[in-house]
């Protein structure tokens, strides 16, 4: 009698663990329903950018930029109170990632920080002024990783790869390499409403699908661009202390103040890992082009190619996280890099004999360097 | 008239009796033939970067091959998840998935895998080398394949596009878990968990476990069809198995080796020996696990030449290599029949789904397939068959380590990573033999060879200083190397010790044999020894008293 009992009881356990994890299933996705129909608070870049660009619900979308630009009415489909809302969060996501100005970062941006690792990356640090950088008098300005312009050039062909990339994909690169994090599903919010950000801005901007924009992706830095004097390592620690390091810290591994993020990581935990196109080794013209369009901050364009190539040489050479695919031996190294060496190079920059011979600092980081 | 009846009725009386064996038969080979297919077509297109039809075939001939040339009644062959997700990783540099080359490369890796497999089976020693694989990795790896079908099933179990394929699984479990909840298709998941109910339920009871999963199956495939005709297919966004017309009996085809895909034959060579060792790897554990569970033995030479055979036909035949597949072993065993005619029978039935039955296949939801694996992989996870392995410290961490190498690196490096453990662990063994030290007997039990002859030494030199008249005691030790027999023949020489072998006649005569193999000088030295050598068994302390009178004699 106690087996037929005993087999009930597993059935009924069974049955019960499913049955909870639809409901739980059923709960979550009305709870997602919710905020889909809920109104967001929006950061205050976001507010701006979207009321200069005259987001709003209607039948036809008229976009007062290019109206200002051309001087022609041009009428394209407008967007319902949901498309909105999915614009609306698309650029909290773009703007803040980790949810710092948010009160509730799940409802305004899908917590969006749970597919990033380290708490420096977000997607305003590359896709800067909000994914549309301009410049004063308002011009996009060239190689800026403009998110308009990449998606009218939509599901692009991977330059390395010769694989074919939607655009939902080339976020998940983003997510995972660039912020060292995890990939979302294809089909999360995450990804959807930062396309629909992405495709406003291009029908704001008044961009043509399938052309290719010059704001997009970065201005590359070739090595054949510069005074042709290899990439020199010692030359961009020099630079690197001159110019970047008093934001970005000795170590390169960022400066937080009262719990917001002044300057993010370029090397250390927080950055981006081994595989994103900002290393040297994958790609050396991607990190040179972006310092020489956007660093440092109010100086923009001062540095000239030769130097964005030895700065962006210093930093790849600095310790970082290792990519998803390089296995778990490539990331305990780097993990031990990156622990190990800091309080290490702060007991030697500290110790009395640094005054003494100031030799002592450069040769303690080039160590940093040498041990990648 | 009477004789006919008598006749008839014990006709009926057979019939009755083998019926329901026949009735099995059919059923298990028709449950292989329906868990084989969405992981064939799951295999080839996600993984291997190919056709569906290139792992069907695979599930088809490979299996038909297989039942035919290995005499193991419990394996089943066909495309295998680990060789599937090797293929796209060796090719994915030199072409571009499902264009001609790349399917011309991939035949072409085939028949080198075929190739290699196959010196595997003339040169014995390599083949034995195989055999290095001990049970607690293989059960290690076993547990780990069941927890990674699990994880990779649940984004198609929540009708969720597929994420990734070639990274750590455990993180995209966690995340796909989230996503299911959060932004999975309902009407999947109500699939899913109707047909994982269905089997899961049905497993219970012994007499249904056989039709547990063709009924839930059936139960989803059902329950797909309602929501179609009541909400419509555009609406419910449910994905099916699809089209599988375009499927003929035989598909020939013919491996790439022209002069222009030399090049890139060459860089994948590397890559074929991989793929050789993958799936012999995985034959020969899975067989040997199998067989024990069945209780019973067959030679993994055969199992290495079947697989060999059949890899170097299937190029020619548009199909993906085969090996033995863990999961659906294990579910021959769980449903308890062990037989060539059946898994050779699963194949003729797929094959004739496939042909005649296309369109009612394609209806069935995928869901409803992702239920299934992932009920194999819950099956595969059976405490009963972890737990020997927890009790002993040593084979717990191998065993440990290869579950976890499955999960964080991948099959091969858990065989690698599990087996090195395992050899590192029984030569450990060997190289620490028992030496203990009664009296002046210094009793020796384990091997002498060069790897324990430090530790034998270390005891023997406090000895031979605290005692007079040592005696070694070599009766058990089972192997002497002749490093060993130097090292003995020197102390033998410094006249510091004596030795007794109580070993019986084969033992001994063996020893003698290995002693005529040493040097004069050697041969000269142990003379010595000799009589003692050929000594009967005989009473410890007489030996020690007589060893002692004559140790005095010479003294004189």
């Amino acid at each position: 009698m106690a087996k037929p009992a005993a087999k009930l009881a597993k059935i009924a356990l069974l049955l019960f663990v499913l049955g909870s994890f639809y409901l739980v299933a059923v709960h979550r996705h009305a709870e997602r329903d919710a905020v889909r129909s809920t109104p967001v608070a929006l950061t205050p870049d976001c507010v701006q950018k979207l009321d200069r660009y005259g987001l709003a619900v209607g039948r036809l979308y008229e976009s007062p930029y290019a109206f200002e630009r051309t001087g022609l009415h041009k009428s394209l489909r407008g967007y319902t109170e949901e498309d909105v809302r999915a614009i609306q969060r698309g650029c909290n996501i773009v703007d803040d990632t980790h949810g710092r100005l948010a009160q509730d970062p799940y409802r305004d941006r899908w917590n969006a920080k749970r597919f990033i690792r380290g708490s420096h990356a977000t997607c305003n640090n590359c896709h800067q002024g909000v994914g549309d950088k301009q410049d004063a008098a308002g011009n996009r300005m060239k190689g800026s990783l403009h998110l308009g312009a990449s998606w009218v050039m939509g599901d692009m062909y991977d330059r390395f790869t010769g694989l074919l990339l939607p655009y939902e994909l080339r976020q998940m690169q983003c997510y995972i390499n660039a912020s060292n994090g995890y990939k979302p599903n294809i089909a999360d919010d995450v990804i959807r409403d930062v396309t629909a950000y992405s495709r406003f801005l291009s029908a704001a901007l008044d961009m043509t699908i399938a052309t290719h924009y010059e704001e997009q992706g970065i201005d590359e830095v070739t090595a054949s661009a510069t005074h042709k004097q290899g990439d020199d390592y010692v030359r961009g620690e020099l630079l690197y202390k001159q110019k970047c390091m008093h934001c970005h810290g000795p170590q390169a591994i960022g400066l937080e103040a009262d719990g917001r993020v002044v300057a993010p990581a370029l090397a250390g935990p927080n950055a981006w890992n081994m595989q994103s196109r900002n290393n040297f080794y994958f790609v050396s013209t991607v990190l040179a082009g972006f310092i020489c369009r956007n660093m440092p901050k109010g100086q923009e364009n001062t540095l000239d190619n030769q130097e964005c190539r030895d700065i962006a040489y210093y930093i790849s050479n600095l310790p970082r996280p290792a990519g998803d695919r390089q296995g778990p031996v490539v990331a305990l190294q780097q993990q031990l890099l990156m622990r190990a060496l800091p309080p290490l190079l702060r007991l030697t920059e500290s110790s009395p004999s640094k005054s003494a011979a100031p030799a002592a600092e450069t040769r303690a980081q080039p160590v940093l360097g040498h041990a990648e | 008239m009477k004789a006919l009846a008598l006749a008839l009725k014990s006709r009926a009386l057979l019939w009755q009796q083998q019926l329901p064996a026949a009735n099995n038969h059919l059923l298990v080979g028709l449950t292989l033939a329906l868990v084989t297919l969405p992981q064939a077509v799951a295999f080839s297109v996600t993984l291997a970067g190919v056709p569906p039809h290139f792992g069907i075939y695979a599930a088809i001939w490979g299996v038909l091959f297989c039942a035919a040339l290995n005499p193991s009644p419990v394996f089943h062959g066909g495309p295998n998840t680990a060789m599937s997700a090797a293929i796209g990783i060796i090719l994915l540099p030199t072409a571009a998935p499902f264009g001609a080359e790349y399917m011309g490369l991939a035949l072409t890796l085939g028949l080198m895998t075929g190739l290699i497999q196959l010196m595997f089976w003339m040169v014995r020693p390599l083949g034995r080398l195989l055999d290095l694989v001990s049970e607690p990795v293989i059960d290690g790896m076993i547990c780990g394949i069941g927890l990674f079908l699990i994880f990779r099933s649940l984004t198609t179990f929540g009708g969720l596009p597929v994420n990734t394929e070639v990274e750590w699984p455990l993180w995209i479990a966690w995340h796909s878990f989230l996503a299911i909840l959060e932004v999975g298709n309902l009407y999947a998941i109500q699939i899913g968990l109707i047909t994982l109910a269905t089997c899961a339920v049905l497993q219970q009871f012994q007499r249904l476990r056989h039709w547990a999963i063709l009924v839930g199956i059936a139960a989803g495939t059902l329950y797909s069809q309602y929501l179609s005709a009541t909400l419509g297919l555009q609406n419910t966004l449910i994905e099916q198995i699809g089209n599988l017309s375009s499927i003929r009996l035989v598909s020939p085809s013919v491996p790439a080796f022209t002069q222009d895909a030399l090049p890139d034959i060459v860089t994948i060579v590397p890559g074929a020996v991989t793929l050789a060792l993958l799936g012999l790897f995985q034959t020969v554990a899975a067989m040997r696990r199998m067989s024990r569970k069945a209780g019973g033995f067959t030679d993994s030479r055969k199992a290495i030449f079947a697989d060999a055979v059949a890899n170097c036909a299937l190029p020619f035949l548009s199909s993906l290599p085969t090996c033995a597949s863990f999961n659906r072993m294990w579910l021959v065993h769980k449903l308890g029949i062990h037989s060539r005619i059946t898994i050779a029978a699963s194949a003729v039935l797929l094959l004739l789904l496939v042909l005649f039955l296309a369109d009612a296949i394609a209806v069935i939801p995928m869901p409803a397939m992702a239920a299934v694996i992932m009920l194999l992989g819950a099956n595969m996870l059976k405490w009963e068959d972890i737990r020997p392995h927890l009790t002993n410290r040593r084979e717990a961490i191998v065993f440990i380590a290869s579950f976890l190498a499955v999960i964080f690196l991948d099959l091969f490096s858990a065989v690698l990573v599990g087996s090195l453990l395992a050899v590192a662990y029984s030569k450990w063994e060997q190289a620490h033999p028992n030496v203990s030290l009664h009296g002046n007997v210094l009793k020796i039990r384990g091997n002498i060879y060069f790897g324990s002859l430090p530790v034998i030494e270390a005891v023997y030199h406090r000895a031979v200083e605290r005692a007079e008249n040592l005696i070694i005691d070599i009766s058990e030790c089972y192997y002497i190397d002749p490093e060993g027999i130097r090292w003995l023949a020197a102390a033998k020489a410094a006249h510091k010790v004596g030795f007794v072998d109580r070993r019986s006649g084969d033992d001994r005569r063996l020893a003698e044999a290995a002693a005529d193999r040493r040097t004069g000088e050697e041969r000269r030295a142990a003379a010595a020894t000799a009589p003692q050598d050929r000594r009967l068994p005989e009473d410890r302390r007489a030996v020690r008293r007589r060893e002692r009178d004559r140790r005095r004699r010479s003294e004189f």
